[in-house]
């Protein structure tokens, strides 16, 4: 009985427990890449950062609204100087958090020719979507994508479609 | 050399004060005037401009934070929503072929 009620008592738990980001490992690829992007937005900076977009630019609105429910966005990008420097099991190990059932691939495209995958996982909860997790390599880079909070797919892709805010200064590592 | 040194000797001697050294000192000790502390609304006028100096300080780290913030989230919905759009016209691309 005892030893019954302690498995219950975490699952009780994990279902009260608010969304949380990907815990991913990056420190082997952080230490081969060239250069990195590292992009952590928790709730607080992420609504704090909201504030200051406008609304009289249309595209800053509309990421406004987009970002307005999220709960964190936390994006890492990987440079490297050569094809190659990056296995097929270091992306493996991203993938290893992204199971069945809390996520489900939704989409998964490689092109031969230009040497790209691209990876679209979505969190599930009883709302309906609670994450994004996004896979994406490329022969000298790697890219993780990691959105807390439900998201619309549509206007995310939308954005990414035509974006042209002008170019932000990226704090970029090593 | 000699006498310069009779004449520092001389100098340096040790002295006694007067009698009513003493009685001078604590007469001239009370007859200074006293320095009295500032003005209390000095005081309240300089804890006013130390708290609006601190206030100024904090709205202007905030805006600078609000601002690297909203640079980090235009950077991410960017790199988000471009691959995200990259795998939308992947998919698009291939119902496209399979359906003509």
């Amino acid at each position: 009985m005892k030893s019954a009620a302690l498995p219950i008592a975490l699952l009780l738990l994990a279902g009260a427990l608010p969304a949380q980001q990907v815990k991913w490992n990056f420190d082997k690829l952080a230490a081969r890449a060239s250069e990195s992007t590292d992009v952590s937005l928790d709730g607080a900076l992420l609504q704090l950062g909201a504030k200051f977009l406008s609304d009289d630019d249309k595209d800053q609105a509309k990421v406004k609204k987009l970002v307005g429910g999220l709960k964190g966005i936390y994006i890492r990008t990987f440079e490297f100087k050569k094809p190659g420097e990056y296995s097929a099991a270091d992306v493996e190990s991203f993938r290893a958090p992204l199971h069945p059932p809390d996520w489900q691939r939704i989409v998964g495209t490689h092109s031969n020719e230009e040497g790209e995958t691209v990876e679209v996982y979505i969190k599930n909860d009883n709302k309906g979507i609670g994450g994004l997790a996004i896979i994406a390599t490329e022969p000298k880079e790697l890219t993780l994508v990691n959105i807390v909070g439900a998201i619309d797919l549509d206007s995310l892709s939308d954005l990414g479609k035509h974006f042209n805010f002008p170019e932000v200064e990226v704090e970029k590592k090593k | 050399m000699a006498s310069f040194e009779d004449e520092l000797k001389s100098a340096l001697k040790r002295q006694e004060p007067s009698p009513d050294f003493a009685e001078r000192v604590l007469a001239r000790v009370a007859a200074a005037p006293v320095r009295r502390a500032s003005q209390p609304w000095i005081r309240w006028m300089a804890a006013v401009a130390a708290a609006l100096l601190l206030a100024a300080g904090g709205l202007e780290y905030r805006h600078y934070r609000g601002e690297q913030a909203k640079e980090q989230v235009l950077l991410a919905v960017r790199i988000a929503g471009g691959k995200l759009a990259k795998a939308q016209k992947r998919v698009q691309m291939l119902a496209h072929r399979s359906n003509s």
